[in-house]
């Protein structure tokens, strides 16, 4: 299944970040960034659904909350990022 | 035993705190330190204590609520983001050891906003004499914590912000039971202890951040976050939090913060004043007796300190200790305050009130004063 990871600086930060998809309807989960995509070392991504990000942007704008990075993982497993 | 030394810690506390602890202790590891469900768990648990602190103290984001190991620390993170060494601080004159003695050890030159005992437009006026433009911070208690007096920080945060000084609030003895609006106060920082009137476990402390203030670390190491880089991270709470968090306490705290949201500020404020009330009639009665309380109650929280003349302060304290009642004899960290009001000398003996303290403890206390005057 295609998904998206919306990674954040912190875990704090994922929090606020599901809990405003949460109040929004829009199902979220937080999980560890996967090692390959994250060049700083541990964060926190916060995954949702291929047919979510783009609601999940206009929410996450509206609250002021900027993702560091956005990923799409492929149906290989591979990672790739998404230019916003 | 009759507890009255809750300036110093919440003796009595809601159930629900002892039993998130335990709870945690069985259930929750570390947050940020693993995906798995007990790191979750801490994790969900740490959130939930920064939103009910954020919603209590009025602050937008809960990013910007620190954990600390006590008001002490919270306090020291606050003075040492703002104030740099042989900076100029403006402080009032009821100030605990906690704000004074990092000023002392950052060589700082202090000026005293002193104004007399339950003045608070003295006060005021004291403050509006001392913050020149010199002045890098003012820091100020809310709450003497060993007279009650409310100071009047609201006024004292506007003036701050007029001139343009960073403002930092020792909430120490108030948080819990008078309203604290870190928006509209525009302080820079509030340092508070979780285990007074938040009931919270000793252990727990919280220091609020104005959005975008600036921070400097007093420890840096492992925060879950930015794990390649050797420099702490720039974002809250990170930047702040290095190391384990104390999860159990961190759930205790929770619990406690909901017992306050549950009760209301307002109406513990009323319960205690209540006490303070009662204490002052009962202990202004006995001959010998000198009691330190507010002619108007509105600037007195639930804590009165008082004296027997021909005996040590301390000397009432281990009295009554030993007839199992709890009081705090001395200068209770805060020379200052003592100075302010002229009790330097004799330290006083201070009696403090919670939300579990009932009518029946302050006539135990009363009649244990009246008892030792024969």
């Amino acid at each position: 299944m295609v998904y998206y990871l919306i990674v954040c600086r912190s875990l704090t930060y994922a929090q606020r970040t599901e809990l405003a998809l949460d109040r929004a309807g829009i199902t979220a989960h937080i999980m560890r960034s996967p090692k390959v995509i994250d060049s700083e070392g541990c964060s926190h991504s916060v995954k949702v659904s291929e047919r979510n990000l783009a609601p999940a942007l206009v929410v996450l704008a509206r609250a002021g909350l900027s993702p560091k990075r956005v990923f799409i993982m492929a149906s290989d497993g591979s990672y790739k990022e998404v230019l916003l | 035993m009759t507890y009255l030394d809750s300036a110093a810690t919440t003796l009595q506390k809601p159930t629900a705190v002892a039993q998130a602890v335990f709870s945690a202790m069985g259930r929750m590891a570390s947050p940020g330190r693993g995906g798995h469900k007990p790191a979750m768990l801490a994790a969900e648990t740490a959130f939930a204590c920064r939103e009910a602190a954020a919603e209590l103290f009025h602050l937008e984001d809960p990013e910007n609520v620190v954990f600390t190991l006590n008001a002490t620390h919270a306090l020291n993170l606050a003075i040492k983001s703002v104030v740099k060494p042989g900076d100029t601080v403006v402080v009032s004159g009821y100030e605990h050891n906690a704000v004074t003695r990092p000023l002392a050890a950052l060589g700082c030159q202090v000026k005293v906003a002193r104004g007399p005992l339950f003045a608070s437009q003295a006060t005021l006026a004291a403050f509006d004499t001392q913050v020149t433009p010199e002045v890098s911070c003012v820091i100020c208690t809310h709450v003497s914590n060993v007279f009650g007096f409310i100071l009047p920080v609201e006024e004292i945060a506007e003036l701050c912000r007029r001139r343009g000084v960073p403002f930092i609030l020792d909430a120490s003895q108030s948080a819990g039971t008078l309203p604290i609006h870190m928006d509209e106060l525009g302080c820079a920082f509030a340092g508070m202890p979780g285990h007074k009137g938040l009931y919270g476990p000793q252990g727990t402390g919280l220091l609020l951040c104005r959005a975008g203030q600036e921070t400097a670390t007093l420890l840096e190491g492992g925060t879950g976050s930015l794990s390649a880089k050797q420099e702490m991270p720039d974002f809250l709470p990170d930047r702040l939090e290095a190391g384990t968090h104390n999860i159990p306490g961190i759930a205790g705290l929770l619990e406690g913060l909901r017992f306050v949201k549950r009760k209301g500020e307002a109406e513990i404020l009323r319960h205690e004043r209540a006490l303070v009330r009662q204490t002052v009639e009962g202990l202004s009665a006995v001959p010998g007796v000198t009691v330190y309380a507010a002619q108007a109650p509105e600037r007195q929280g639930g804590v009165v300190s008082f004296n027997l003349a021909n005996m040590d302060c301390e000397e009432v304290g281990e009295r009554l200790g030993r007839m199992d009642i709890a009081v705090r004899a001395g200068l209770h960290c805060a020379p200052y305050a003592h100075q302010s009001a002229g009790t330097l000398e004799t330290g006083t003996v201070r009696v403090s009130f919670s939300a579990f303290n009932r009518s029946a403890d302050v006539k135990r206390l009363v009649d244990a004063v009246r008892g030792m005057t024969r």
